[in-house]
């Protein structure tokens, strides 16, 4: 009872606060905030056994009242300057605050390709009218109420887009109101057409949560290759909401490295829509302290012959805790599938947590299909016989969780990004154990 | 060069050494046999330093000096080596890699310069050359499915890299073929002089063909029960362990 009644006013807060931003005046994307608002009060934020929030606590987040961003959010461009990639410094869109800044952005080679969503064409927005009233995730429809305007990006049929697109989101926290950020971008891909794209997000400091959606529609036969880092601050919440739609012999591989922070949850959709179409979830994230990463994946097989590939690696220290809460939905018809799944986790603490339930439902007969989880220590045999050849108790231990971690960390094609996660996201744990 | 002074040693609670006695010299071959479960890779793995076996009574000095008091990576890098019966298999760490650290984890210890990738792999291509290992076992993940034979040979290149001055080879024969077995022991005679010595682990007496033991000793229900020299190797083959275990 206690609990409907903290969530009803946390919900009210939330109907308030909207009302706030309609006094500020009319958005471009007006309807789509009205269609979103109401289903987000028809799903109401989760009660603690809710079917998809099962592993992850969002009432501190709930209860937390937020105000708008007042717009005066002001990064270096050194800030911004230190977080690009070189081989993106020609091609970077930069948001803060949830908001395009094309000021702080370079984007020169892709300005034919970007326009604001809401001079979407029409496809997109019976899309996106659409996926706002279906929406499941009261998460994404929070973001979609508040969120002013978006990006569309959009490829053309048979053009490869050169080079790397980095999106760099940048969030500023503010110590005295926690700040909700709604970055919404939609990617357009045409038939045969091809992009990469590396996203990173960071915090200047605490007292945010950025919720994002983001939309990739893959015409036939179109790839892309999508990795995100996730390191935001650790006093932040950091939601995403990753849509994914593949036609006839499309192909998604995303990789995503994830340092955690208060509360960090990805959520995955995937709707592998015709045949010969391909998706790769990898996943690794290394979290100390009191972090969290939750990740929610449905893959929905909803034609013959595709593949889907999981793979998702957890290397968990302190109070940390993360978790993996992931379907494989093969519909009647799609014979043929192939999917497998694969959670490892590496717990370094007495006190750390993770929690896992995989999941197939099939309804198909001809498919390859499998799953599995694993749950450990640093195996003691390992560490014994590195010890035995000369290396310290610590540099073992060490070793042994590098190379936990490298098999996901080695399939991100940017060396620029390997590196970095080699130096930061790793740095952590051995600074934590000395 | 090592001295084991009435050794007792238990596990989980059992007594499993009662009592061993022996002394090393350097430059000396001593031979270790006995039936299955006589506790033969207790003393091995007590000597490395292996957490999981308390010393309960007795003493081991190396070099003079206390080794219990010393952790397992300590007597590594002390000059202590053992090839372990049943090598681990650590998938994700690059075997070269690896040798590579632990070599280095030696010269940083003798205040000595880290080798560089380049020169080092000189090095592991010449000692592999030795072994007949193809170079394919340097990109591979430190023994990671390898075969039984391939596993063994990794041991003996791990001494051949590190030059140990006591090394303890705990059943490095069992599971090799002839030619495979013939090769170790090129390799490990190739790496003797007058400073090292060797504690050979066997079962067999076939070994000791290849490698001649200056000392056989036998260990039955944790204790040294005969000792002598090759001669007994060849008579246990003959009689067969109940002559000396009844
Ligand atoms: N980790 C262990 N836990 C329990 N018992 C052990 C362990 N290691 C060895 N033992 C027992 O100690 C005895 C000697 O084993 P071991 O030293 O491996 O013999 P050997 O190498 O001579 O075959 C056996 O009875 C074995 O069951
Ligand atoms: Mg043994």
């Amino acid at each position: 009872m206690t609990d409907t009644l903290v969530e009803s006013s946390a919900e009210s807060a939330f109907l308030d606060l909207h009302k706030k931003l309609l006094e500020q005046g009319r958005s471009a994307l007006a309807e789509l905030q009205v269609t979103a608002l109401s289903r987000f009060e028809e799903l109401g934020f989760p009660h603690s056994k809710h079917e998809m929030y099962t592993f992850v606590n969002t009432k501190g987040l709930v209860a937390t009242s937020f105000s708008l961003p007042d717009g005066s959010a002001s990064v270096s461009e050194d800030f911004v300057a230190s977080h690009i990639y070189p081989d993106c410094k020609d091609q970077c869109l930069v948001f803060i605050d949830g908001v395009f800044d094309r000021g702080l952005s370079r984007c020169e080679g892709v300005n034919s390709n970007l326009m604001p969503l809401s001079e979407a064409d029409e496809e997109v927005k019976a899309y996106l009218s659409e996926t706002a009233e279906n929406e499941n995730d009261v998460f994404a429809s929070l973001s979609t109420a508040f969120c002013d305007e978006g990006l569309v990006f959009k490829v053309e049929a048979n053009t490869q887009i050169s080079g790397t697109v980095q999106i760099l989101f940048v969030s500023t926290g503010n110590t005295a109101g926690s700040v909700m950020h709604t970055p919404r971008i939609v990617w357009q891909l045409g038939k045969l057409s091809e992009i990469k794209v590396i996203e990173k997000f960071v915090g200047t400091e605490g007292g945010y949560f950025i919720n994002s959606v983001q939309d990739w529609l893959l015409a036939e036969g179109a790839g892309v290759s999508y990795t995100q880092v996730q390191m935001d601050s650790i006093g932040s919440w950091h939601f995403s909401k990753v849509r994914v739609y593949l036609n006839r012999n499309a192909r998604f591989h995303s990789s995503n490295a994830s340092s955690g922070n208060q509360l960090a949850r990805h959520h995955y959709e995937v709707r592998l829509k015709e045949e010969g179409s391909e998706i790769r979830l990898n996943g690794v994230s290394v979290l100390d302290d009191k972090e969290q990463v939750h990740n929610f994946v449905r893959i929905h097989h909803e034609a013959p012959q595709c593949i889907s590939h999981q793979h998702f690696k957890n290397i968990v220290n302190g109070h940390a805790r993360s978790s993996f809460d992931g379907t494989v939905i093969v519909c009647q018809g799609a014979q043929l599938t192939s999917a497998d799944q694969l959670v490892n986790n590496l717990m370094l603490s007495n006190d750390c947590h993770a929690n896992n339930k995989p999941n197939l439902m099939i309804f198909a007969d001809d498919v390859k299909c499998t799953h599995g989880v694993t749950v450990g220590q640093i195996d003691e045999g390992q560490w014994f016989y590195l010890q035995t050849r000369g290396l310290s108790a610590k540099a073992a231990k060490e070793l042994l969780t590098r190379s936990f971690a490298k098999s996901i960390i080695e399939t991100i094609e940017f060396p620029e990004v390997v590196e970095e996660l080699n130096d930061t996201l790793l740095k952590k744990l051995e600074a934590r154990n000395d | 060069m090592l001295e084991i002074k009435d050794l007792h040693a238990s596990v989980e609670g059992n007594e499993i050494l009662k009592g061993i006695s022996l002394s090393i010299k350097k430059g000396e071959i001593h031979a270790v046999m006995g039936p299955n479960g006589s506790g033969k890779s207790t003393l091995a793995k007590i000597l490395s330093g292996h957490p999981s076996y308390e010393v309960t009574g007795g003493e081991i000095l190396f070099e003079g000096k206390n080794l219990l008091d010393l952790e397992a990576e300590e007597r590594s890098l002390a000059g202590i080596f053992m090839g372990f019966q049943y090598p681990v298999e650590v998938p994700g760490v690059n075997n070269a890699e690896f040798l590579r650290m632990a070599f280095n984890a030696r010269r940083v210890k003798a205040d000595e310069e880290e080798m560089d990738p380049l020169d080092f792999d000189e090095l592991l291509s010449e000692k592999m050359k030795m072994l007949k290992m193809e170079n394919k076992y340097k990109e591979r993940s430190l023994n990671d499915g390898f075969s039984g034979g391939e596993k063994k040979k990794n041991e003996i290149l791990q001494m051949a890299i590190l030059e140990p001055k006591l090394a303890i080879l705990d059943e490095t024969d069992s599971g090799l073929d002839i030619d495979a077995l013939r090769i170790v022991a090129e390799g490990v005679n190739s790496l003797r002089n007058d400073n090292n010595a060797l504690i050979l682990i066997t079962h067999y007496q076939r070994l000791l063909d290849y490698i001649k033991p200056d000392f056989v000793h036998v260990i039955h229900q944790g204790k040294i029960v005969k000792s002598g020299d090759k001669a007994l190797a060849l008579e246990l083959e003959s009689q067969g362990y109940d002559w000396v275990t009844t």
